[in-house]
């Protein structure tokens, strides 16, 4: 075989590919965070980006070039969630900006793409790190530059051999970060975008995989025609999906039997298999066939099971409904003058917990996104709320390290309103910088004492070990209560209130006046009221402030001021 | 008989030992206690108002009877030719409304100055008109000149809770906007009639660190600049803590170089809306004409 071009046809065919092979194994992404707190979302996060993008592809009818470019391109921008999703989205704008142009991509238009992708994801980043995805983007644009120069011909070798290097320089982050040395792993999003190349590889090699999107997590809705009689035409109906975690090998033979076992069984399958992980996904009448199967190669994980024929009366029935609701949108500007006047200034915040959203509306905030550690908002909810709040200029508080990115791109994106991100990364943070707005203020006034206030509060953040790690020389072990601060870890311990108590102190500085203690949704109030008492008894020159925060992931947040 | 007599009321902070010093009349505010009329300074002393106001005893203020008022300007036009009453802003109280009416029974002999001033900035303008008096200016002139200056003033209010404002039901417009579960210390201001809320803190010194940013503000965009003492008058007013604005004081000799920065008592009529923990930061620009 020497295919020495891609068009349209097959990049679509290796683009889904690439997508379907990151969400089989995101949650195996996840699990390289090197962080030992439970904010393992890599791989979700660049998942929940790519398919984004998918599924403006699977939408297209026509194979153009063109069109394909830019649904690869805006699709994955306005999904684009997490600084991963948000560098991955870069990293495919880039690309498509060189590849929209020509029908047939050769090796020299997928170098010179490569390298438009790597140059666009290096300006969005404002402090680009090696050892990261840019790392690895960098140096298989670099190998493609090499080997097309030297003459490469041959579309399989060469991207074999950029997959192959880029695979080596993988292997090399963690002599790059040292974070991920510790931890003893590769960096993950660099790793989920191999996930992704390796798919598209497959693809490209004509590997059989299905190429229909399964169940896309996010449950987005995805815009199909259902046929009201098709209920009855469902030949299989359960739609069933798990994780084999091998504990034997499984070779092409394996997974060519295992394959020929499902369709006696069904239809729709995949089986995405990894070097310790297998991807399932089958429709059949049975689904405890396949499972008694699978469990010939490993312990099963992730399991899900759906009743497709009951969920397709439930979907037709939610189709009328946002029919009708569509329905009424579309009356509703005519019921209300058409100009909606434009207040001087609007506040969206991103915040998770009944209790945080309360506290950031009483705060005067417009919109609150519900967001934050492990499920950081995307852009296009970024630009939904921003769309919402009808004010010439509008304040964005991120509140967390990895949703600033997502809040710049909607910023870009965003050309009828002026839209100022404030880079708050904790909830405290945020609180202090809304609390200091003053309205007589002009926005770059206000923007310059919110950056200054801002600096005066320190957070620190009581969540618990997923697994055993050691960090900054403290050993972890696997369930101890971490307090994280603004720069590391101030307090381990095996109790919960021992380890905050522990946390305030290591933040206490001279001339702080307040402690705010915001509890999580895990926390019971008469616990958290104990630990208020005896911080206030602490601490008796300042005040202690104690709010019902219902945050997860972290039981308290805590900031001094 | 002397020319013009200067008179006032309580909310300037002026006592009434300081007034007999000055040869100003300071009217004294009324104060409901539980029920019984006391008088600021006569018969109701600092000590005692805090101690009561922070015991939860429900206090309102009331504007000056009538009577009062025009026995004391009968009085005054006994040995002088003229008044002139420079009553708490008429934004804030009936009182100046009051004056105003009574006034023209006397036929242009006391004139009511609506210059909007309360606390420090109403105690600058007694002292203005004084000087204004000294020089032989009628009441009108004095008038005229006050209410022309009236909007070179700026006051901030630091507030150490909303408890005693919503108490008071004076919590309209101002704090409507800081209905929160936080725990807010609101920074007020008053600019010509309107007491609105400014800023919101959440401890004392973010709340002393916006009134001299936004005061520092003012006095270069309309109090003409700062300029030493001859250009402005700085001042604190506090309400239970002297010690507080005594500290405060010495934090802000260099924020304010060249300025001397007073500390006058927060007049009671006004600490009762703010409660003990306020703080007040004040600024009036200087009368050119003087």
């Amino acid at each position: 075989m020497s295919l020495n071009t891609i068009d349209a046809q097959l990049l679509t065919k290796m683009f889904l590919a690439g997508a379907q092979n990151l969400e089989a194994k995101k949650e195996w992404i996840n699990e390289l965070n090197v962080f030992p707190v439970p904010d393992g979302d890599t791989g979700t996060n660049m998942s929940l980006t790519i398919m984004s993008a998918a599924r403006e592809v699977t939408k297209l009818i026509d194979d153009d070039m063109e069109t394909l470019a830019k649904a690869i391109s805006s699709g994955s921008l306005r999904g684009a969630r997490g600084n991963s999703g948000v560098i991955l989205s870069q990293l495919f704008r880039g690309f498509c900006k060189v590849i929209r142009d020509h029908q047939k991509i050769d090796i020299e238009i997928l170098t010179s793409a490569l390298e438009k992708a790597v140059e666009t994801a290096y300006k969005a980043v404002m402090k680009p790190k090696e050892g990261t995805i840019l790392t690895v983007a960098r140096e298989a644009a670099v190998k493609a530059r090499d080997l097309q120069k030297n003459g490469a011909s041959d579309m399989g070798a060469f991207l074999d051999e950029v997959i192959r290097h880029a695979d080596f320089v993988l292997s090399q982050t963690p002599d790059m970060l040292p974070v991920l040395k510790q931890a003893g792993v590769v960096d993950s999003g660099g790793q989920g975008l191999m996930v992704i190349a390796k798919g598209a590889y497959d693809a490209f090699l004509g590997k059989e995989l299905d190429f229909s999107l399964g169940e896309v997590t996010s449950g987005s809705s995805v815009d199909m025609k259902l046929d009201p009689q098709a209920a009855a035409d469902i030949k299989y109906g359960y739609c069933t999906e798990f994780i084999i975690l091998l504990n034997k090998t499984f070779n092409i033979k394996h997974e060519m039997d295992f394959k020929a076992y499902l369709e006696s069984i069904g239809d729709s399958i995949v089986v995405v298999a990894d070097d310790d992980i297998v991807k399932v996904h089958v429709h059949t009448n049975d689904p405890g066939m396949a499972i008694q199967r699978a469990l010939m190669y490993g312990a099963l994980s992730n399991m899900k099971i759906d009743n497709m024929r009951l969920e397709h009366q439930e979907k037709l029935f939610k189709m009328s409904q946002s029919s009708q609701k569509k329905e009424e949108k579309t009356q509703t500007p005519t019921s209300r003058p058409a100009v909606t006047e434009l207040k001087e200034t609007g506040f969206i915040s991103v915040a998770a917990g009944e209790g945080m959203e309360e506290i950031f509306r009483g705060l005067g905030v417009d919109f609150v996104i519900s967001g934050g550690q492990t499920m950081n908002p995307s852009t296009e909810d970024m630009l939904n709320a921003i769309e919402q709040v009808a004010a010439k200029n509008i304040f964005i508080f991120p509140n967390n390290k990895n949703i600033i990115l997502a809040a710049d791109q909607a910023k870009r994106m965003t050309k009828d309103k002026k839209i100022i991100v404030i880079p708050s990364k904790t909830i405290p943070q945020g609180i202090t910088a809304i609390i200091n707005y003053i309205p007589d203020l002009g926005i770059e006034e206000n923007e310059s004492i919110m950056l200054d206030e801002m600096k005066n509060v320190g957070t620190g953040q009581i969540t618990y070990a997923v697994r055993d790690t050691d960090i900054d020389g403290r050993a972890i072990k696997q369930g101890d209560y971490i307090g994280l601060g603004d720069s590391g870890i101030l307090a381990v311990g095996s109790g919960m209130e021992e380890t905050a108590l522990a946390m305030a102190e290591a933040m206490m500085e001279e001339e702080k006046e307040l402690i705010s203690i915001y509890y999580g949704a895990d926390v019971k109030e008469k616990d958290a009221e104990a630990l208020a008492d005896k911080i206030r008894e602490r601490y008796s020159g300042c005040d202690v402030e104690l709010q019902y925060g219902g945050q997860p992931v972290y039981y308290y947040i805590v900031s001094v001021e | 008989m002397k020319k013009t007599a200067v008179m006032t009321d309580s909310n300037s902070g002026i006592t009434q030992t300081e007034a007999a010093e000055l040869g100003v009349t300071v009217l004294p505010m009324p104060f409901l206690l539980d029920g019984e009329v006391y008088y600021e300074d006569i018969n109701l002393t600092r000590d005692d108002f805090y101690r009561r106001l922070e015991e939860g005893m429900s206090i309102s203020t009331s504007q000056p009877e009538p009577e009062t008022v025009i026995e004391t300007y009968r009085k005054l036009l006994e040995d002088h030719e003229e008044v002139v009453h420079i009553p708490m802003s008429s934004g804030l109280s009936g009182s100046c409304q009051t004056a105003y009416m009574l006034a023209r029974e006397f036929e242009g002999r006391v004139q009511v100055v609506d210059n909007q001033r309360i606390s420090i900035t109403q105690r600058h303008s007694v002292l203005d008109a004084l000087t204004l008096a000294e020089a032989g200016k009628s009441a009108l002139e004095i008038r005229t000149i006050l209410e022309a200056d009236k909007f070179n003033a700026t006051i901030y209010i630091y507030m150490d809770t909303l408890y005693y404002l919503k108490k008071g039901g004076r919590i309209t417009p101002a704090a409507a906007a800081l209905g929160t579960i936080l725990k807010i210390k609101p920074v007020l201001t008053i600019q010509g009639e309107k007491l609105d809320s400014f800023a919101k803190a959440r401890t004392l010194q973010q709340g002393k660190k916006l009134m001299v940013t936004a005061l520092k503000k003012d006095i270069d965009t309309r109090l003409g600049g700062i300029g030493g003492t001859e250009n402005v008058r700085i001042s604190i007013a506090y309400s239970e803590s002297r010690e507080i604005a005594l500290a405060w004081q010495q934090e802000l000799a260099s924020e304010f170089p060249g300025c001397e920065i007073g500390i006058e008592p927060l007049s009671l009529s006004v600490a009762c809306h703010i409660g003990p923990g306020g703080l007040g930061f004040a600024c009036s620009a200087n009368l050119k004409a003087m």
